[in-house]
């Protein structure tokens, strides 16, 4: 990628279509590729300038008062990302507003281009009313516009504030002078996209990302795979069946996810090792294998105990610590590499509705982080217990996450980050 | 068979393959290709299989101008309305090469290949569902990719740089040839029927690379397939590759060292060099009655390495535009960094023992394997798909090994014994069945005299360097 390169991705689309969801989904995506990205959020500038209980009036395009104060606020959110760029040095900013006017487009092309941004519009067409009206129910009466007021009365305010808008709104049209507009159209999150002008391999890569997501509720769950031989022996890597106490759980398993699924179908994932496909050996519901699951591989160091590493490769030993996440076992891998080698399990889980992983912990710790927005330093420290199950619900700004754990004992194998004496910085 | 020998030559896997050679869960794909005559469907076909090859993913194209070719002889030699509609007798010929074509493709599938790509015209909604239907019953997934083009200066740029040079003209007068092609684009049009059915999945381009419409896509592979063709444009460019120059510290790699005095000098000369010769084919083009008279653009990119962007310098003096892409270092050496081969059998009998033994995928202690950097150009690659400039890459040794492998098809084991001698610049012109490449010496004297030659075999070596260097993997 050019290292000079500068993209404002820029939403368009009518209230509750999915734009606050796409803008932080993207945003979460480019930082788990290491991108610096930053989202902002226009909302937030007009809250801030003209307080949030603002009524659907204020939002009619023929109140010129409510006109200029929004227009106000998206001003402020320009320079901010500006200065973003700017100061900090940023690669992607996401621009999270309706923008739903040409003019408004317009505004913010001739903007970007004095500081040789680049803009790329991201437009969330939707003309499912179901899909809409579960998106107003599920976030948007709880954001701050409509704290403590009584739901119906929220939801009604909010219909009326989105019909002002569908007053003003233009799509973006490539016979209405913005056929040079770089653009992504989505229809129907993903049934159809339109792609115009698209300037490069990052642009390229976000409409790639954008083709992969849906919006639809759905359930992730996350599990270790039963303790194993291995984990009992304190060794690290290896295919080793599992325990008994690992047996045990696998037999549990398809109790807790029955309670918790009900009816609902499943799809379960496995990595190609032997632990993990007996762990999902009594669960009833469609399996497949993927080598992308299996564990990171520790190279030379596979199959032994963390005190023999220590004992045998001391420099090795200490070097991972120091910078876990880039840090490369001899002739193995480094969470970095797992990142990469992880990215069509992404792609895919992205596409799919209910799945169920069981994995390995580095593995487990790499996509736990990705929904979770851990940082590179926090991510290969996180605890993924044994006998545990994590289940994910993705909303639109973060994830709800809930912990099941079976009351099988198992070993602990999480081993914190070491506190270093020598830091005297602070 | 043949498909076992394909197996072994599989391309410079980025991706995680299951078992049976194919990548997860995605299936077997079948690529059709519509659109009229001249629409760059060969190239997309040809470019796109390249890719995929790539990313480790078995794929074949079956041109149905092909196996037409070899059944009834090039164009000259077929019966004058041989692509007229109308014409009965033709159309039965032309659908029973077409399905012997078909049927191959669905032969390889089964015999484990992943992705077939279905070269041929295919413009009429009957003839989509019949294919359609076909593949569906043998479980495979059909993907149409529909190329369109609303700009006549792109399809008789297309018609004269590709058509008339294809098997079906050879020995033609070049304006023959043109109109002879003009008239079989003329005969289909009337039964052209773009693609309306949208519980197909398909992608239509627009003016390849201005516009796509992705309809109905699912699958991870399919997804990344849409991902390439956004960086995919069909217009003529040229791509040239040289070295960097030599440094004051050609032992270290992280000293990161400034170009010598002779690196330097090198850089002047390949200024020099490339200017005139781009003035020269410049002066041919015309000549030739290509029309382009329009100075065409270079763009430059370099590592962010010193001795990278320094050998861009007297570029940057001349006004042209250097862009410095970080992704483009050289092959990270790790712990052998700055050691000779005989201190690595020393200190590291048997890694380097390993390392001799698998050339792509081995690396060092805290080093980068040939794999690592095929797999960190990734951006790269679609970045130089996209560019429609001309692009000058100045780059480590290894770095273009890797760009080479991929721009000529190269299964991943010949990625380090790629040769890039120094003091060449290497001049590849993508087209739609490959790449074409001249290698030409950069002689530096003195006096300031550059002497051409074109040599496509070189075999270059600078022997007894006292230390490695990351090309003499």
């Amino acid at each position: 990628m050019n290292s000079n390169t500068r993209i404002a991705c820029v939403m368009v689309g009518l209230p509750a279509r999915g734009k606050t969801y796409i803008a932080q989904k993207v945003c979460r995506y480019l930082q788990w590729l290491s991108v610096s990205t930053k989202v902002f959020n226009v909302g937030n500038y007009r809250r801030k300038l003209h307080g949030a209980h603002q009524m659907h009036s204020f939002f009619d395009p023929h109140n010129t008062e409510g006109e200029i104060a929004r227009k106000e606020a998206a001003l402020e959110a320009l320079k901010d990302m500006i200065k973003w760029f700017l100061e900090e040095d940023g690669t992607v900013a996401i621009f999270d507003a309706t923008n739903s006017t040409r003019e408004r487009r317009c505004m913010i092309i001739d903007y970007c281009k004095k500081y040789d941004v680049q803009v790329m519009f991201i437009e969330s067409i939707c003309q499912d009313e179901s899909l809409i009206l579960q998106n107003i129910m599920d976030v948007k009466l709880s954001s701050p516009d409509y704290k403590d007021m009584d739901p119906e009365k929220a939801a009604e305010d909010f219909r009326a504030r989105i019909s002002h808008y569908e007053e003003a709104y233009e799509t973006l049209n490539e016979m209405k002078n913005e056929s040079d507009y770089t653009y992504a159209k989505l229809i129907n999150v993903g049934s159809q996209v339109m792609i115009n002008m698209i300037q490069g391999y990052l642009q390229s890569r976000i409409v790639y990302y954008l083709m992969n997501l849906h919006i639809l509720p759905r359930n992730i769950f996350f599990s270790r795979h039963g303790e194993s031989v291995y984990n009992l022996e304190g060794k690290i890597g290896g295919d080793s069946k599992l325990s008994p106490r690992g047996r045990k759980y696998a037999l549990a398993l398809p109790e807790l996810i029955k309670a918790n699924l009900g009816d609902q179908p499943l799809t379960v994932w496995t990595s190609t090792l032997k632990r993990t496909i007996e762990t999902a050996k009594h669960l009833q519901y469609p399996k497949l294998q993927w080598k992308a699951l299996d564990e990171l591989d520790a190279g030379v160091c596979d199959g032994m105990t963390y005190e023999e590493i220590e004992a045998k490769y001391p420099e090795d030993y200490f070097n991972r610590d120091e910078d876990k996440f880039n840090y490369r076992y001899r002739g193995g891998e480094s969470y970095r590499d797992v990142v990469y080698r992880l990215e069509p399990v992404i792609m895919e889980l992205e596409r799919q509705q209910n799945i169920l992983i069981i994995g390995h912990q580095a593995i487990l710790r790499c996509i736990y982080g990705y929904f979770q927005k851990l940082s590179q330093d926090d991510l290969p420290y996180v605890k993924i217990p044994l006998h545990t199950v994590i289940k994910l619900t993705p909303k639109a700004y973060t994830c709800q996450e809930e912990r099941y754990k079976i009351d099988i004992d198992a070993v602990d194998t999480h081993r914190p980050k070491p506190k270093r004496p020598t830091d005297v910085s602070n | 068979m043949s498909l076992i020998i394909y197996r072994k030559n599989t391309m410079a896997a980025q991706l995680y393959k299951t078992e049976s050679g194919r990548l997860f869960h995605a299936g077997k794909i079948a690529i059709i290709t519509v659109g009229l005559p001249a629409r760059g469907k060969t190239h997309i076909s040809r470019s796109l299989c390249r890719y995929l090859r790539w990313l480790g993913v078995p794929t074949k194209v079956f041109s149905v101008g092909n196996y037409r070719r070899k059944a009834m002889g090039t164009a000259g030699k077929l019966p004058q309305n041989f692509f007229d509609f109308g014409n009965q007798e033709a159309a039965q010929s032309r659908r029973k090469i077409a399905k012997e074509c078909l049927m191959d493709m669905i032969s390889w599938l089964e015999a484990g290949g992943q992705v077939g790509i279905f070269d041929a015209s295919n413009t009429t909604e009957e003839r989509r569902k019949e294919i359609y239907n076909i593949l569906i019953s043998e479980d495979i997934h059909p993907v149409f990719i529909e190329s369109m083009c609303d700009k006549q200066d792109i399809i008789e740029a297309n018609i004269r740089s590709v058509k008339i040079t294809s098997p079906d003209y050879i020995g033609w007068d070049r304006e023959a040839a043109v109109k002879d092609y003009w008239k079989r684009i003329n005969n289909h049009l009337g039964h052209y029927q773009t693609i309306a059915d949208t519980s197909l999945s398909f992608v239509k381009m627009i003016n390849v690379g201005e516009r796509i419409i992705v309809n109905n896509v699912k699958g991870y592979l399919q997804s990344r397939i849409v991902f390439y063709l956004m960086n995919l444009h069909i217009s003529p460019r040229i791509i040239y590759f040289a070295q960097t120059g030599e440094t004051l510290n050609e032992k270290v790699q992280k000293a990161d060292a400034e170009l010598s005095p002779d690196g330097i000098r090198y850089a002047n000369y390949l200024k020099n060099f490339l200017l005139n010769l781009r003035e020269k084919e410049k002066k041919q083009r015309i000549e030739e009655g290509w029309g382009d008279e329009d100075e065409r653009t270079l763009t430059i990119w370099t590592s962010a390495r010193r001795r990278s962007y320094q050998t861009a310098k007297p570029f940057e003096d001349e006004g042209y535009i250097i862009e410095q892409r970080t992704s483009m270092a050289e092959l990270n050496l790790g712990i052998v960094d700055g050691l000779t081969v005989d201190e690595i059998k020393a200190r590291f009998p048997e890694e380097y023992e390993r390392q001799q033994q698998d050339l792509y995928h081995h690396r060092y202690p805290r080093a980068e394997s040939y794999h690592d950097l095929a797999v960190r150009l990734e951006s790269i690659i679609l970045e130089l798909e996209h560019e429609k400039n001309d692009v000058l890459i100045i780059a480590h040794e290894t770095v273009l090994k890797c760009l080479y492998a991929y721009l000529f098809d190269q299964p991943e084991d010949e990625i380090p014994r790629n040769i890039i001698p120094k003091n060449y610049l290497i001049e590849i012109i993508p087209s739609a069945y490959g790449c074409r490449e001249t290698r030409m010496e950069i002689e530096y004297t003195m006096n300031q005299t550059w002497t051409l030659f074109w040599d496509t075999s070189v075999c270059y070596f600078e022997p007894n360097k006292a230390f490695l260097r990351v090309g003499d993997f």
